[in-house]
């Protein structure tokens, strides 16, 4: 039996301990219990040291928005994760935790000399101390810095856990399953609606399951919880506990992260780790209760000083008593209740020190009764203790006058400085806020939501559970169902009420008080005040000056501390000073959460063409091509891919290659008006191309420039089969698709996506012909030239043929249904057998086509090239009066002297260029150089040397001339010459 | 004291399938030949987008203001009756059987396993209708034919990363968490 | 995630099934040869960049069409959504609320 346990208290299973380590030595903790409870059942207090001072530090809270207590935590092999709070990390067998930012240990940590240093580490200390000399930065400081910096250590091992996502519709979600939430969800769930109530603990009744004695309607608090829960369950609410709404955005769609697996011994097979909800509700409840305020004074960050209500949660939630002999600190009613249900359960109170003059009688009498001592009127001025405390200082105050203090021994203190309402969700709408001279209230709504309870600044169980079932109510009629308002009876309530401070009053050194405000970030109360000081008004300069409410719990205990302080200084009323943007989510979420499914296989949409198991099966190294894969070359056993690309760019010229192009994209553009729409759509003239035969296409955008290209076959009069490029045919559809329905609306004519009805077979070479000939069946070979197209059977499978070449040689592509196109594959590598048939991979497609000076839009165009530019004036229809982008090639500055013009090079001394390197004209210039153009294209090729293509200011009328390619490894010359590197005349197209 | 929820998961059944290849068609036509075009291949075309009809085995959904999905078995004459009407009410026919390929997702947690991916409200879909969506990256066609029964039409090379998005699903909801 | 209610579905659907297509209401010139080079200029590249409510086009997965539609680009708030060919809808008062 750990030594702080309360026998048969709380709701942890007292027959079930859970062993677990913590800096390696093994704890027994109980089912139920989170790693704080468990080891401040241990008597363990500090469980950490701090960021920046390396001060030790114990858990301050009980809940989600701890600041202090971050642990790093492993569930097995690859499951260590830093940062993990250890009052939300709930116990499983076999945990292994360890403290942070210590070193050697979390006892005595050599990092702690940043603590005697303080006087260097004031706000904006990384904005000063490391200013000169400059040199020093790269070397020195930041090194140094990154060294030192940091909050726990990342993962070295990929996550091996999944992750799950889940889109989710309901008529009312409500957050938070305290009080307020469950009366909310009772009334939202009488007329039959979809209700959904979610809570980010393991259990539901928020402040409830603190606050056993609260009878509800005569029941005992944790009676009414469980009835309420089942009446809810049974109603057919969505109950989800671990579940933490981190963000809340447009048109009340959320974010939820429900934590599935941290907690199981032993999760089961294929369960995911997390899931992410995407929530769109029709009308939301906020019922997230109140986060209770730390006090300001020197010394309040020793383990051992923990927020007064996260010690009752403790004592009633986990059988916890934080300590023996507890001091209290207060401004607010409540902390008298945390002393008094300590001192019920054995604890010797040692004194309830309150800010306020007259505490209320009734909790004076409930003092006297219990033997505690109530110092009214006093402040606390320090606290001592090395790593526990062990005393604190308590001082009358008169006016502003501190008196003389007396040191209170005591093992813990309990502070409250007053509840902020939780306003995070809320502030994420961008509603607004209002000041009650206390603290900031919800105030104009954007979304449809409520805020119920604590959340609104309520205080006490019967205005929380009236409030919630009235917000609740008005969700129901929000969405235009009626329900009653219910009512329940409380008796043993705790209202409460209390004051807000900014630091307490000191009879010590001011300037000395380390009172802090940020925990986590180690800001302290008098670096606001220096931060004021030098200039910061605005407190979005304050937070980013001093990093006040930027560490992982985002301000939650210190951003109204930080503003009542800053206020103070600048002579402001808080209202006036604002309160900084709360920002999704709400609490640290996981990467694996937010990226759910996509990762691994899933990590991106991979397509994959018919003929893609054939390729893998025949070891193709793949290339990823927009979304597809595609088989970029296939090496012989020994090849590199230079000679792999080279072999099958020699056979492909010499005899026959087989290339796969089932990934460049089709339309189908079929209507009486289809060639009307091409005329306008395409800058060639279409009327006259006979059905039968294709022409090369080319699609400017309305600015001129090429958008696309592809070869276009005309089946019937009606009837256009277009191409596209691989990575165009979305777009040039969508864009297609535009101008009809918004422009030419008139025009009958439709477009249809036929990319993925086609698998596509290209044919190249010299046996090209001959050896598909005779499986063909319904075409006229006497009346099938270059450029031509047809409705056939390929290998007895219903086809269409195009004759047309992207390689220079005799050229054809077969398309069948896409289901048949690993058949059709199969059946041409049988037959080409005969011919020596190489399978090629885009890159030899790549370096065929630069051989033939064919572009590559995209590759050879970047967006900014015109037909003229890429030297395809020759594909405009001159004669046409308008076509898409023809205005824009009469810009003035289209038909400017010096654009970048299209051009091939060859390097003299015959060096491969790399693709994208820069052009000068002269090598010798100063630096900055002037750049004509780049190398867009770059091959080995079945010439025996490199080409490349490149875009050069007024490249045309610079043939044959030198230019210049400063590499990292010396400047290369190269000679310009026409693109066309191979068979200028054509001659191969014939044959 | 733990309060905990429990789940009768031997009922979270889901079944994956595919479906066999059948006759898909492409039919764009304005409206106003919309109903000769429909006499011609005997359905009466719906004109409300996500709303189906049926003559037969042949149905028809309506896509868009302009836009009919048709499926029928294989090999029926719907080309040649439409060709018929070509002239009067011109329209585009276009064979999209191998576009895209059918799934068959049924059992009773079939609309957790399409949330999954599925932004859409599919529990609010109407049985017997259908909608054009995205589930992650991919755009497909859901067909609700009951309350736990859905067909998902998807282009063929995005059936890959659907079907490994599924079967991640189907696993997440087996284990029951 | 927002949803957007498109005029051809008769139906508000998530964001995830539209694609932003620019501003609306810029109509291609009936003869863009008739244009000067400035009226071309305008016409291809000047746009409004209104803070508030503004006027644009999005395109539907689920029916394939473009529409329009008036957004408040401060509060990302769609204040109506009219189908393509529609002439530009007068910002009413609670439009632009």
């Amino acid at each position: 039996m750990s030594r702080y346990r309360l026998q048969g208290k709380g709701r942890v299973d007292h027959s079930a301990p859970v062993s677990f380590t913590f800096d390696g030595k093994t704890y027994q903790g109980l089912r139920g219990d989170t790693v704080a409870s468990a080891l401040l059942a241990n008597g363990v207090h500090l469980m950490g040291r701090s960021f920046k001072y390396h001060r030790p530090r114990g858990a301050v809270s009980a809940g989600s928005e701890e600041p202090n207590a971050l642990i790093g935590t492993s569930r097995g092999a690859g499951r260590f994760e830093p940062n993990t709070r250890a009052t939300v990390q709930e116990l499983r067998a076999g945990l292994v935790t360890e403290s942070q930012n210590k070193w050697p240990s979390l006892s005595f940590d050599v990092g702690a000399i940043n603590d005697r240093a303080y006087m260097l580490f004031s706000a904006g200390f990384y904005y000063k101390t490391f200013m000169w000399p400059k040199s020093f930065w790269d070397k020195i400081y930041e090194p140094v810095i990154r060294g030192a910096a940091g909050l726990g250590k990342s993962p070295t091992e990929p996550d091996p856990d999944r992750y799950a996502s889940r889109y989710l519709h309901t008529d009312v979600l409500i957050v938070g399953a305290g009080p307020a939430g469950i009366a909310a969800a009772l009334a939202a769930a009488q007329s039959g609606a979809d209700v959904t109530l979610v809570d980010e603990n393991a259990e539901m009744g928020g402040s409830l399951l603190s606050d056993p004695a609260v009878l509800i309607d005569g029941k005992p608090a944790w009676d009414w919880v469980d009835a309420q829960l089942g009446r809810l369950r049974a109603a057919g609410v969505r109950l989800m506990t671990r579940t933490t709404a981190i963000g809340y955005y447009h048109q009340n769609m959320l974010g939820l992260c429900q934590r599935l697996t941290d907690h199981l011994d032993s999760p089961p097979k294929g369960a995911p780790r997390e899931r992410m909800w995407r929530v769109r509700a029709g009308q939301v409840v906020l019922a997230q209760g109140a986060l209770e305020k730390p006090l300001v004074f020197d010394g309040n960050d020793r383990p051992g000083v923990m927020l007064a209500g996260a010690a009752q949660t403790f004592l009633h939630k986990y059988g916890v008593k934080v300590g023996d002999n507890p001091a209290v600190i207060t401004s607010h009613d409540s902390a008298y209740h945390a002393a008094f249900d300590l001192a019920d359960n054995g604890a010797r109170v040692a004194a309830i020190i309150d800010t306020r003059e007259s505490p209320r009688p009734d909790l004076l009498d409930g003092a006297r009764k219990r033997g505690i001592e109530v110092l009214p009127s006093h402040t606390v001025t320090t606290t001592r203790g090395r790593l526990r405390v062990k005393s604190v200082r308590a001082a009358p105050v008169r006016g502003t006058q501190v008196g003389t203090g007396r040191d209170i021994a005591c093992d813990c203190l309990l502070m409250s400085g007053g509840w902020t309402p939780s306003l995070h969700l809320f502030s994420h709408t961008k509603g607004t806020l209002a000041w009650d001279g206390q603290t900031f209230l919800p105030d104009r709504k954007t979304e449809d939501c409520e805020i119920a309870g604590a959340g609104r600044g309520l205080w006490g169980y019967a205005d929380v559970l009236a409030d919630g079932a009235a917000a609740g109510l008005r969700a129901l009629e929000g969405l235009g169902r009626a329900g009653h308002q219910a009512s329940f009876t409380v008796a043993n309530d705790r209202p409460g009420s209390g004051v807000s401070h900014t630091e307490l009053p000191t009879d010590g050194n001011a300037g000395k008080a380390r009172a802090f405000i940020d925990f986590q970030n180690d800001v302290t109360a008098k670096d606001i005040r220096l931060a004021v000081r030098e200039g910061m008004r605005s407190i979005e300069h304050v937070k980013r000056y001093t990093t006040n409410g930027m560490a992982t719990d985002q301000g939650k205990m210190s951003n109204i501390n930080g503003l009542m302080i800053a206020a103070d200084a600048l002579g402001k009323e808080p209202p006036q000073v604002g309160l900084t943007t709360f920002r999704p989510p709400y609490t640290p979420t996981s990467f694996g959460a937010f990226c759910g499914y996509l990762r691994g296989e899933t990590f991106q949409l991979t397509r994959k063409t018919p003929i893609d198991p054939w390729a893998e099966a025949n070891g193709a190294v793949f290339e990823p091509v927009a979304q597809w894969r595609r088989a970029w070359y296939f090496p012989k056993a020994g090849e590199d891919m230079h000679a792999a690309v080279l072999r099958e760019c020699k056979a492909t010229r010499a005899s026959l290659g087989i290339f796969d192009a089932s990934t460049l994209g089709k339309i189908e553009v079929a209507g009486p008006d289809a060639v009307e729409f091409m005329n306008r759509m395409y800058t060639n003239p279409w009327t006259k191309l006979q059905p039968g035969r294709c022409r090369y296409g080319l699609l400017l955008g309305e600015d001129g420039f090429i958008r696309d290209d592809g070869v276009i076959g005309r089946l019937s009069p009606d009837l256009f089969h277009v191409t596209t490029t691989t990575g165009g045919a979305a777009r040039v559809l969508t864009m297609m698709e535009d101008y009809l329905q918004t422009e030419w609306p008139e025009l009958d004519v439709w477009l249809t996506s036929t990319t993925e009805q086609w698998a596509t077979v290209a044919l190249n070479g010299p046996n090209a012909l001959a050896m598909l000939k005779p499986l063909v069946e319904g075409v006229d070979w006497d009346d099938f030239p270059h450029m031509s197209c047809a409705e056939c059977t390929v290998a007895g499978l219903p086809a269409r043929l195009f004759r047309l070449s992207f390689t220079g040689e005799v050229g054809f592509e077969v398309n069948v249904p896409a289901r048949h196109g690993l058949a059709l594959w199969t059946a041409l590598i049988e037959a080409g057998k005969a011919y020596d048939i190489c399978p090629y991979g885009t890159e030899t497609m790549h370096v065929l086509r630069a051989e033939k000076g064919y572009i590559i839009v995209g590759q050879d165009t970047d967006g900014t090239v015109t037909p003229g530019d890429a030297g395809l004036d020759w594909a405009i229809g001159k004669a046409k009066k308008d076509f898409v982008g023809k205005r824009s090639l009469s810009r003035p500055d289209i038909v400017a002297k010096g654009r970048k013009q299209l051009v091939g090079l060859l390097t003299e001394d015959g060096s491969l260029l790399q693709e994208g390197a820069q052009i000068v004209l002269d090598p010798n210039q100063p630096k900055p150089m002037k750049m004509v153009g780049h190398v867009t294209s770059s091959y080995q090729s079945t010439m025996g040397h490199p080409i490349a293509m490149a875009v050069i200011e007024g490249g045309f009328d610079r043939m044959g001339e030198t230019v210049f390619i400063p590499m990292p490894d010396g400047v290369r010359k190269a000679k310009i010459t026409s693109t066309v590197f191979y068979d200028p005349q054509n001659e191969r197209l014939k044959a | 004291m733990m309060t905990s929820q429990k789940h009768d998961f031997a009922a979270a059944a889901i079944r994956i399938e595919d479906a066999a290849p059948a006759l898909r068609l492409s039919l764009r036509v304005k409206p106003a030949h919309r109903d000769a075009v429909g006499r011609a291949l005997g359905l009466d075309l719906p004109a409300r987008v996500g709303q189906r009809a049926q003559a037969g085995d042949i149905q028809a959904l309506c896509l868009g203001p302009d836009e009919w999905l048709i499926a029928a078995p294989e090999g029926a004459p719907l080309a040649d009756a439409a060709r018929a009407v070509y002239a009067d009410a011109p329209h585009s026919l276009v064979d999209i059987s191998d576009r895209e390929i059918t799934l068959r997702l049924s059992g009773p947690a079939v609309l957790d396993l399409l949330a999954a991916c599925c932004p859409r409200n599919l529990a609010a879909m109407a049985v017997g209708s259908a909608a054009r969506t995205v589930f992650d990256s991919a755009t497909v066609i859901l067909w609700r034919d009951g309350p736990a029964d859905f067909r998902m039409d998807v282009w063929r090379s995005f059936a890959p990363h659907v079907r490994s998005l599924l079967a991640q699903a189907q696993a997440e909801i087996a284990a029951g968490l | 995630m927002l949803l957007i209610h498109c005029p051809y579905c008769e139906d508000s659907l998530p964001e995830l099934e539209f694609t932003y297509a620019g501003e609306a209401h810029i109509a291609r010139p009936a003869d863009p040869s008739a244009l000067s080079d400035e009226e071309w200029r305008d016409f291809l590249f000047i746009r409004t960049n209104a803070r508030g409510p503004h006027y644009e086009r999005w395109r539907h997965i689920g029916c394939g069409r473009f529409f329009n539609a008036i957004r408040d680009t401060v509060s990302d708030r769609f204040l109506t959504t009219y189908k393509a060919g529609e002439p530009r809808r007068p910002l009413t008062n609670e439009a632009a609320e």
